[in-house]
């Protein structure tokens, strides 16, 4: 089943710690946690719940969770 | 490229490991990380401890003591093997290869066939299937397969991105000829365009060392290395594995009539801990058919953590019984191999230490 933005928005911060609290805007290279680490969560998150493989610097580029989650296709 | 042989056996496995330990967290602190920092990559990826080898320690030291312990183990005359496969990108020289130095150390009959394989973390299954091929195919009745690799020393100190992960190994595994019908299916495959992944860029013939090869260069996230280091793209690499190795591993499940469900165990080239479980979760198997403490034990082993998988984890098992595994290592090539079939019964020798004293 599908997941509508808010619902991919809670599963991404549930998998990856390091984004839990941020906003939809929050700059991501403001985060304490915002690591290669991350970026490997990041990448395992929408490979294991979207089937969607990122590259690093597709994630790395990102600068908000909103950029992030304009990777799904349901957001284009 | 699939591939399937009957008519050999693993006869016995060792591993020597580097005798230095070495604490990811007590090493992290002293360089100023901070402890949730060091304690969230510890508890994710797995990063405890690591054995790594002293100065004088190769390779091929690591791979020569496990192969006297396996001799000494099984009994076996040095007489009796005919080849000696050695798997390894840390040679001790590029001339000769590691084959022929351990084939004069260990004394081996004038008559062996000694080569190298220059491959990484799916070098032992590559090694175990030319064995087999040597055994089943080319009249071979023993053949002796080292794998190890001593990569540690091949890490900037200060890229933390890559320098705590590798642990220093080296493994014997005696194959053999046998009456056995039992089949093992083996599948391989390469991604070349990948290959900048993972790679050390200089001291080969396309670019020697030199000066400028040892120019420390800083990396946007601050890590330092230089063109002579090991250099690692893991999102990357992760991202490789996660798309060939299930694959691989479904692949040789189906051309052994194998389900998940019907293996004894799931032996993974342990990348790292979160790399072993994520995998082992694509792949439909249980946490319990599938060992993943090695890395928090040795640290990545490159081609001898298969081996390692197998003598820490399933030695016992092994004594009494065979078992049916799934196995795969992957990484540098890129390079990935995977195995399935019945191994055992056979001695899989406690993982021992060795140092330069």
């Amino acid at each position: 089943m599908a997941l509508d933005f808010s619902q991919e928005l809670a599963a991404l911060k549930a998998d990856v710690d390091a984004l839990s609290k941020a906003e939809l805007d929050t700059p991501l290279a403001s985060l304490a946690q915002w690591d290669s680490l991350t970026v490997l969560l990041t990448l395992s998150h929408f490979e294991h719940v979207h089937q969607l493989s990122l590259t690093g610097d597709q994630v790395r580029s990102c600068r908000t969770l909103r950029e992030l989650l304009s990777h799904l296709p349901s957001s284009s | 490229m699939h591939s399937s042989l009957s008519h050999f056996r693993i006869a016995g496995i060792a591993v020597t490991t580097g005798s230095i330990t070495r604490d990811f967290i007590a090493e992290g602190k002293a360089q100023g990380i901070g402890q949730e920092t060091l304690d969230r990559l510890s508890r994710t990826i797995g990063f405890k401890i690591r054995k790594t080898a002293e100065p004088k320690i190769t390779a091929l030291d690591l791979c020569e003591k496990a192969a006297q312990r396996l001799l000494k183990a099984t009994g076996i005359e040095v007489s009796s093997i005919d080849a000696i496969i050695f798997v390894t990108q840390t040679p001790d020289h590029s001339q000769p290869n590691n084959a022929s130095l351990l084939h004069g150390r260990l004394g081996l009959n004038k008559g062996a066939m000694a080569f190298d394989l220059a491959l990484g973390c799916s070098g032992w299954v590559y090694g175990l299937h030319q064995a087999a091929l040597l055994c089943t195919h080319a009249g071979a009745g023993r053949v002796l397969l080292c794998a190890g690799d001593t990569l540690s020393r091949l890490t900037h100190p200060q890229d933390r991105s890559i320098d705590p992960i590798f642990g220093d190994a080296g493994s014997a595994t005696l194959v053999e000829r046998s009456g056995s019908h039992q089949v093992m299916h083996f599948v391989f495959g390469t991604d070349g365009k990948g290959g900048a992944a993972v790679k050390v860029p200089a001291g080969g013939a396309r670019q020697p060392i030199s000066p400028e090869t040892r120019r420390e260069i800083k990396l946007p996230d601050g890590n330092i290395h230089h063109a002579e280091n090991l250099q690692m793209d893991g999102a990357e690499v992760f991202n490789f594995s996660l798309r060939e190795v299930p694959s691989a591993i479904q692949a040789v499940m189906i051309s052994a009539n194998l389900t998940p469900a019907d293996c004894d165990a799931l032996i993974l080239h342990q990348a790292n801990k979160f790399m072993v479980e994520t995998l082992a979760a694509k792949c439909g198997f249980k946490v319990s058919q599938v060992p993943a403490d090695a890395f928090s034990k040795f640290g990545n082993q490159s081609s001898a953590s298969i081996p390692a998988v197998i003598c820490d984890a399933l030695a016992d098992k092994l004594r009494e019984k065979s078992l049916k595994t799934v196995g795969c290592g992957f990484g540098v090539g890129l390079s990935w191999a995977a195995f399935a079939g019945e191994i055992g019964p056979f001695e899989a020798l406690p993982i021992v230490s060795i140092s330069e004293k």
